[in-house]
């Protein structure tokens, strides 16, 4: 169910009422949405569902804490959820790390609510997956995907007079083409918070042109190489950058971001000084949410400028014990380097000899120490030679690390959303990296 | 390798004893070496209690109510599932707790075949009123789906038939994890993360468990009326130390596999006792030597081969992947539809089998979310693949008249789809124990323990490493490694498996986190092994230009 702000505080404030601790603090999250996905060029399931948490925290006075959580909004339900709350609290061992109540809290101001999405049906569903469907079976591909649609509210409150609330929607789409005697595949995503950010014919026919290009591909040996990765693949190795970008974990020790004598390198000139990485929840076109489901702000944030790292996330507990700002995990990241209008094709026709990465997949850490990380490349490899693609190759393992993406950048390109492997909105460019290492090659297509 | 071997052969008739190493061997945490419990004690009065105190019996109505509705609105086949799912979790950090946590969702969620094609509904909400509701979107949905199938020249559903589920069957457990009291929960975990802080130089110590509890009811309009209930546990403890004058970290989690079972096997588990065996490797590995890359003999331990199993052997043999249905996501397989029976895909005495019966398996069921009764069924069978994973609406595809029982939705709210059953390594028939595996193994390296796996979208390529890296030269364990995982082709190395611990060596491990479908449901699975022995290319993970 989508719940508006009165609803949502409505839910709060009962649950606030029967709260027989001081420190009692309430979220809800609560969606309404629909899914259809497709393969083998048919639609396989289809539905709509709706589904809700209330949240409850309860805090003794001596710092025992304890969470519990149910979809039940009735007036007994919600009594029984603090009162279990509670009595789990009591139970608990007390947490040295406990904060107080957040109390009221301002939040940045983002628009991410669309009332089409809102509103979408099988009915709407249907021909978005039927086009997208036919685009590739009439070029002989065979055609998988999903498309998905939102309303999510999220809203958070505590009895020392915090009250947050935040409705958005989202539409995603994505489908991969296969070409008919499985030797090509190419994917194409999107992801967006307005109905106009899914064309399915648009989306496939993307998918279906890559598929054909990426066609019988040949070997290319392992090795240090110069690459060429599409936003999507930026995106897939941010995630580690973020993972390892704890100001605790520095401090402790943990984590590339260590410098000697328990200290962190921010401050330190680390990576290519082109490099610039915020987060923006407020970006119009891109907008991210602006709180936490705890209720903790999404502050704009400047990570790292011109290569020099400038900031860690930290935890509310840890940004008060080392005197450093509280910084979530971002909602939103925001890589770029310059005013660069270069699209992937531009950047191509600037490479002599290298390798286009559409994405990278099942992508593991190994070695925090170094943000070393492994993983695969998939959906359309290419050889470019002389600024052009020269023909596919078949999928290599890198084992690399994020570092090597944001230190031995040649060039970047225009900064767009990428299609939403992960709930962060990333917005980041294509870009050519030098020096980038495939261990091992694959069958796989 | 295989020269080797047979010289391991002749000699195997020797005296095992006198090949074995000196004093202490290889460092395997207690917790692991004890046999993860095969048959979980049964308690019938727990059972009969658990039964008695659910909720999800007396909705039973309302669910047949939403398949009436569903049937009414034009749906050949309807089935409803109520679906109540708890959790917990309890987090310790060095010597105190950061976090406990307890969920709990109830809904319905309705699925329907209407004109061929299928649909879904679920919500949060479980009332005569919102099951209709639910079933008439649902029927939208299918029929919708059933005119794009034909206007695509494609056939509709195919559901094979199944005898009619009815019963009830609860997962067998002696004590209920829900009901014991959290601060006895967290004070086991918070002294075993204290006496891994007590092993000088670790910097950091944590601990916890989760827990999952289904209590869930499914009908349907074939007369289909069942309800389970099973709680599946995941302990752990981790230590981390840090060398500064080193400028490395490491980390060593304690072996213990998830299991569905009750409390009692927490109990059983002897993390205290383990703790400073897992403090003291994770200080081996801060200060282990790099490993040397290049080609050679692996050992794996049960703790580490199962991920292998689950990745190369698991997901590979689901047959909605080899139709292409999973493509835009999870990916498709290296096995084609018609390759079940003929295509050897690992060494002969190879055998690998499914089973959805295994006691404490976290995939095991009394019945599947299509109202089908699983049993056990050969994957690979001396080496040649022999049998997919199915469902009913998959069946057919496979030339079957009859469903493996492979169907499961998370929550309620998730749709039923193909999901993995417990699929386990069988044991040698020569009973070697792990001694006999590093006896007979001139240059290799022993890992045990989960560490980082990655595998392409078709399953050839993967790259797992693991906890513990043990250097093996001349049949003796020499010295620990680190910075080690091991990378092969799926077919190559399954092929190259020339030894296999013997049935006291099995073990049973598994996960929670099986993730598969748009949106991403999680299925529980576990996979049951010997040690084996294998050749797979060692990769030094080190990184660090």
């Amino acid at each position: 169910m989508s719940l508006r702000q009165n609803q949502t505080k409505a839910i709060i404030t009962q649950a606030l009422e029967q709260a027989s601790l001081g420190d009692v603090r309430v979220s809800v999250s609560a969606s309404k949405g629909g899914n259809a996905r497709w393969g083998d060029s048919m639609p396989t399931t289809s539905g709509d569902i709706e589904r809700l948490t209330v949240s409850v925290t309860a805090v003794t006075r001596d710092g025992r804490k304890a969470t519990a959580q149910s979809n039940d909004t009735s007036k007994s339900g919600l009594a029984k959820l603090v009162a279990q709350a509670e009595s789990m609290a009591a139970l608990s061992p007390v947490d040295p790390e406990i904060m107080p109540p957040r109390g009221e809290t301002r939040y940045l101001a983002a628009k991410a609510f669309d009332r089409k999405v809102s509103t979408m049906k099988a009915a709407t569903r249907a021909p978005i997956v039927q086009s997208a469907i036919e685009a590739g079976t009439s070029q002989g591909l065979a055609m998988s995907g999903y498309l998905a649609h939102s309303d999510r509210t999220v809203a958070a409150g505590d009895r020392a007079g915090l009250f947050g609330y935040t409705r958005s929607t989202q539409l995603r789409a994505s489908t991969t083409a296969r070409t008919a005697d499985g030797t090509g595949s190419a994917k194409a995503a999107r992801v967006g918070f307005g109905a106009s950010t899914v064309d399915g014919d648009a989306l496939a026919s993307e998918a279906a042109l890559w598929a054909l290009r990426s066609k019988e591909p040949t070997p290319l040996d392992p090795g240090d190489y110069t690459v060429i990765l599409a936003p999507q693949a930026v995106s897939d190795l941010l995630g580690f950058l973020v993972g390892a970008m704890s100001h605790r974990a520095a401090v402790e020790g943990r984590s590339f971001f260590s410098a000697p004598g328990g200290k962190t390198k921010i401050g330190q000139a680390l990576f290519h000084p082109s490099i610039t990485l915020r987060s923006d929840p407020t970006d119009a076109k891109n907008p991210a949410a602006v709180m936490t489901t705890d209720g903790d702000p999404q502050p704009m944030v400047t990570w790292i400028e011109k290569g020099v790292l400038r900031a860690l996330r930290a935890g509310r507990f840890w940004g008060d014990q080392a005197g450093v700002p509280v910084r979530p995990s971002p909602s939103s990241l925001h890589l770029s380097g310059g005013a660069s209008t270069d699209s992937l094709l531009d950047l191509i026709g600037k490479v002599d000899k290298g390798v286009l990465v559409s994405r990278l997949w099942y992508n593991r850490m190994l070695q925090p120490r170094t943000i070393t990380s492994t993983g695969l490349t998939r959906d359309g490899t290419f050889w470019i030679e002389g600024g052009k693609i020269v023909r596919p190759v078949k999928n290599l393992r890198y084992n690399d690390s994020v570092v090597t993406l944001l230190s031995n950048v040649a060039e970047m390109g225009a900064p767009v959303r990428a299609g939403g492997t992960t709930d962060r909105t990333d917005v980041v460019p294509p870009m050519i990296v030098d020096g980038f290492h495939f261990d091992s090659t694959s069958d796989a297509v | 390798m295989s020269s080797y071997r047979r010289d391991f052969l002749t000699l195997s008739g020797l005296a095992t004893a006198s090949l074995l190493l000196p004093g202490r061997t290889w460092a395997m945490p207690s917790g692991a070496k004890k046999p993860a419990p095969l048959t979980p004690p049964p308690s019938a009065a727990a059972s009969a209690a658990v039964v008695a105190k659910s909720r999800v019996p007396a909705d039973i109505p309302i669910a047949k109510k939403a398949v009436e509705a569903a049937i009414a609105a034009g749906a050949s086949y309807a089935d409803a599932r109520l679906v109540v799912y708890r959790t917990e979790s309890i987090g310790v950090r060095d010597d105190h707790v950061q976090a406990i946590k307890h969920g709990e969702d109830y809904g319905i969620g309705v699925r329907v075949i209407a004109d061929g094609g299928w649909g879904f509904a679920a919500a949060p909400r479980v009332d005569a009123k919102t099951a209709t509701t639910l079933a008439k979107t649902a029927v939208d949905s299918a029929k919708r789906s059933g005119k794009m199938l034909r206007e695509l020249g494609r056939p509709p559903v195919a559901w094979v038939g199944a005898p009619v589920a009815k019963g009830t069957w609860v997962a067998p457990f002696e004590e209920d994890p829900f009901s014991v009291s959290l601060a006895d929960k967290a004070e086991m975990f918070v002294d075993a993360a204290k006496a891994v802080m007590k092993v000088p130089g670790v910097a950091h110590a944590s601990a916890g468990v989760a827990l999952v509890g289904e209590d869930r009811a499914f009908v349907s309009s074939e007369g289909a009326e069942v309800h389970q209930i099973a709680y599946r546990l995941a302990p752990r403890l981790t230590a981390s130390v840090v060398s500064e004058r080193l400028g490395r970290f490491a980390s060593r989690d304690l072996e213990v596999p998830g299991m569905q079972a009750g409390w009692e096997y927490v109990r059983e588990i002897d993390m205290l006792g383990s703790a400073p065996q897992v403090a003291q490797d994770a200080l081996r590995k801060l200060h282990a030597s790099p490993v040397t890359p290049g080609a050679r003999a692996v050992i794996l331990a049960p703790s580490n081969l199962w991920l292998t199993i689950h990745e190369s052997i698991g997901h590979p043999t689901e047959l909605d992947r080899a139709m292409g249905l999973e493509a835009d996501m999870a990916g498709t397989s290296f096995l084609r539809p018609a390759d079940a029976g003929s295509r050897k895909i690992a060494a002969e005495g190879v055998n690998l089998v499914a089973d959805r019966t295994q006691p404490g398996g976290l995939a095991t069921v009394g019945w599947d979310d299509d109202g089908v009764q699983p049993g056990r069924w050969d994957i690979v069978r001396d080496g040649t693949f022999v049998g997919w994973q199915t469902t009913r609406d998959q069946a057919g595809w496979a030339g079957k008249s009859q469903s493996r029982g492979c169907s499961y939705g998370q929550r309620y709210s998730g749709v039923a789809f193909q999901r993995m059953p417990n699929v386990s390594l069988q044991p040698g028939a020569e009973g070697y124990t792990t001694e006999d595996l590093i006896n007979a193994t001139e240059d290799g390296v022993l890992i045990s323990g989960r560490g980082s796996w990655s595998i392409d979208q078709q399953r050839y390529n993967f790259q797992f490493s693991g906890q513990m890296f043990w250097e093996v030269k001349r049949g003796r364990i020499t010295r620990p490694l680190r910075d080690v995982a091991y990378q092969a082709n799926t077919v190559d190395f399954w092929n190259s498996c020339d030894m296999l611990g013997g049935e006291g060596t099995y073990r049973v491990f598994g996960t929670f986190g099986d993730g598969k479908g748009q949106p991403m449901q999680s299925n529980a699975v576990s996979h049951g092994c010997p040690p084996a022995r294998f050749e797979a290319n060692i990769v030094n993970t080190g990184g660090g230009k």
